[in-house]
């Protein structure tokens, strides 16, 4: 078990330097950024024109004159911060703050400026006393670069977070406590009319389009429900702005309790519908299969009422796979529904991924991206660990 | 009891020299009704996305503020009848669905394509030779099934059609997919991004279904006389291997078919996928989305065909997974 689990967590973290790698590099390879958008910025507006100490500025707040490799584990790591032990190294090229230029004239007369090497490099002393975040590794994700300027990611985050985590924990929840049953019931009364409709419409859910769904959902109950002037729910965002009236139930005070519950109910009912397909699936699969064990049939032939052998000897075994499934749990509750957000408006992480994505915002894609591989992965090493509790036959080795 | 599972059988053989692997196939696919009419409806559909540049009453493009939000089946302030209306900038809808069709059709099929052909050789390849190749493929499999499919989707996604430009597509392959999709060379190269980014992450399910089928098909005691016989690898895995494991690699192909068909469209309905005025189901979805207040019609025209050809693709695997599975009798 411990050599299992060493083996494991160095695998979790071998696989996390990868993600963290690759994601980086990923993203620095994408155009745009602080200093594009500033340029745009500026020209827009027809301001005075950027100059070189400017672009020289930004770069140092986002660290993009530090040469790609070390930029890297400044952020992974927050090293280096200055100086190797406090001196060695003081003029160690690290990074370029301005490129050098070069003239090159064509022999029709024109010239043209092109960039060439470095005239001024960066210096292990001059990153002394740049603000630089402890380390991604170890959560701090550094700041937003556009959506909230100068703030902490994490920040960011935070205020998010708990718009995801109602989100998604009321609808995992509530898709478990009605899917499960209905996977049991379907299994136990196999080929049945109700276990035909379910597996229909289970087989529906799971293959359409979350979008379709929220927004076929937004039609019914919001906009043609409006129209023919029946009661309707409020279609997007978590907090109303102004007040609004609803027919047979009157006036909703935006950002009253009542607000909030109306706006929540869609995405959820949405989400639900979607997560309760793959749970009374999967049951149902994992039902029928401890159904025709042995046991169960030795069971039944002791006489034991069907009642006491589908609970006791069937329900309890056939839920053994299901842990694994929280694995995926673990980095739903924290990733969100990107698209169900996204559909309904919802300020969760989900849409703040999107949002930062579309706008360029790489510190929250990166810090979004890296924490969902951590859950994952904690997620899977979870389960494994599950697994041999809930089942004897099955050690880790 | 014991007598009709004796009859059947003998049926069974009695009527098998004169049929076929692929005619049984066939037999049995045909009593899935569902899937039958399925099959034909997305026939259909594909035949229609074909013809798009023929059949169009209007163009693609042109957009006209004399004719934005006219409604399905009725005639504009121009006098043209409009099969589905108009879409925000007064495109007919009509005309970009048809267009439509043939990009998020044609991108699914070919992702699909890319995607389960790698999945397939390098399950083919872990599965029977096994040893240290097989350690490799395998743990490449695990790591990138870790990943959050969905959101390094989108990141790669957003990266490659930013930097579309600096893709280096070859000239005459933009043009043989702007030929395919009916689009200018342009639009191509931004599909043809996409495209890749969907096959990068679809391979891994094909690549541990192939590597399982093999280790099982690779026991049989005829892999070992082909092998006696002195046949290479390459032609044990191309005549015995490759035909005996591929009845699930079919279903696994049409499920795949919808699962990046799905994929497609959240990419672009997102805003990182095929870029407006490419149409694609997904992107005209999320245009529909911002005036759906006020024209409810509107996201009804480029939704349905998603759900339509998900349910179809779903029971065409569906009546596959039954014709083809050798258990089943009849």
């Amino acid at each position: 078990m411990v050599a299992f689990l060493v083996r494991r967590i160095f695998q979790m973290f071998v696989v996390t330097i990868v993600a963290a790698l690759l994601s980086y590099g990923l993203l620095y390879l994408v155009p745009g950024g602080p200093v594009d958008a500033l340029l745009a910025e500026r020209q827009n507006s027809g301001q005075d024109r950027i100059n070189q100490a400017d672009i020289q500025r930004v770069q140092q707040r986002f660290d993009l004159d530090v040469y790609l490799p070390f930029r890297f584990t400044r952020w992974l790591i927050g090293w280096p911060s200055g100086p190797l032990f406090g001196s060695v190294g003081a003029d160690w090229a690290i990074g370029c703050q301005t490129p050098g230029q070069v003239r090159l004239v064509y022999p029709d007369g024109t010239f043209e400026l092109v960039e060439e090497g470095c005239a001024d490099y960066l210096t292990l002393a001059e990153l002394e006393g740049r603000r630089v975040s402890r380390g991604v590794f170890f959560g701090d994700f550094g700041v937003s670069q556009v959506i909230l300027r100068d703030r902490p990611v994490s920040d960011l985050i935070a205020t998010r977070l708990p718009y995801t985590l109602s989100l998604m924990g009321a609808s995992i929840l509530l898709a478990i406590l009605i899917g499960v049953p209905i996977g049991i019931y379907s299994a136990v009364k196999q080929y049945s009319r109700f276990d035909y409709t379910m597996t229909t419409i289970a087989f529906i859910g799971s293959s359409l389009p979350s979008f379709v769904f929220g927004i076929f959902a937004i039609l019914i109950f919001s906009v043609l429900a409006q129209r023919a002037g029946l009661p309707f729910l409020p279609p997007g965002d978590a907090v109303g702005v102004r007040d609004y009236t609803i027919p047979w139930i009157g006036t909703v005070q935006a950002g009253s309790f009542l607000d909030r519950f109306l706006r929540f109910l869609m995405p959820v009912s949405v989400l639900t519908f979607i997560n309760i397909a793959g749970w009374s699936r999967f049951v149902r699969g994992s039902m029928l299969e401890v159904l025709q064990q042995d046991y169960v049939r030795t069971a039944r032939a002791k006489g034991v009422r069907e009642q006491v052998v589908i609970t006791k000897h069937a329900l309890r075994n056939s839920l053994i796979p299901f842990v694994t499934l929280l694995a995926g749990v673990l980095a739903a509750l924290f990733g969100g529904a990107l698209i169900t957000e996204s559909v309904f408006n919802w300020p969760g992480l989900g849409r703040l991924f999107i949002d930062a994505l579309g706008r360029n915002d790489y510190n929250v894609v990166m810090a979004l991206l890296f924490i969902n591989v951590v859950l994952l992965l904690i997620g899977i090493l979870i389960t494994d660990i599950l697994y041999t509790i809930v089942d004897p036959r099955i050690r880790l080795g | 009891m014991t007598a009709t599972t004796t009859v059947v059988p003998g049926d069974e053989t009695s009527r098998a020299p004169s049929e076929t692997q692929w005619q049984i196939v066939l037999r049995r696919f045909r009593k899935h009704k569902i899937a039958v009419v399925s099959l034909v409806l997305l026939v259909m559909l594909v035949i229609i996305s074909a013809l798009a540049p023929v059949i169009a009453p209007f163009p693609r493009d042109a957009p006209s503020l004399q004719t934005r939000f006219v409604p399905p089946f009725t005639v504009d302030s121009q006098g043209n009848f409009r099969l589905f209306g108009t879409d925000h900038l007064g495109r007919d809808f009509y005309t970009r669905l048809l267009y439509a069709s043939r990009v998020s059709l044609g991108t699914a099929f070919f992702a699909t394509l890319i995607a389960s052909t790698i999945g397939i050789l390098l399950g083919m390849i872990a599965g029977y030779f096994g040893g240290w190749v097989d350690i490799v493929i395998s743990r490449t499999l695990e790591v990138v099934a870790t990943f959050p499919t969905l959101l390094l989707l989108l990141i790669m996604s957003s990266i490659l059609v930013q930097n579309i430009n600096s893709i280096p597509i070859p000239d005459f392959f933009a043009n043989f997919l702007a030929w395919v999709f009916a689009v200018s060379p342009r639009e191509a190269r931004i599909i043809f991004a996409v495209i890749l980014v969907l096959s990068l992450f679809g391979w891994t399910g094909t690549a541990r279904l192939m590597r399982g089928m093999v280790l099982s098909v690779r026991e049989n005691v005829y892999i070992e006389s082909s092998r006696a016989l002195g046949a290479s690898n390459v032609r044990i895995l191309g005549r015995h291997v490759f035909p005996n494991a591929l009845p699930p690699m079919i279903v696994d192909f049409t499920l795949g078919i919808n699962a990046t068909l799905v994929a497609e469209s959240a990419l672009s309905f997102l805003g990182f996928g095929i870029q407006d005025p490419t149409p694609t189901w997904g992107n005209m979805l999320s245009f529909a989305q911002s005036y759906m207040f006020q024209h409810p019609w509107m996201p009804l025209i480029p939704s349905l065909p998603i759900l339509f050809c998900s349910i179809a693709i779903n029971y065409i695997g569906d009546g596959l997974r039954d014709a083809l599975d050798p258990r089943q009798r009849g």
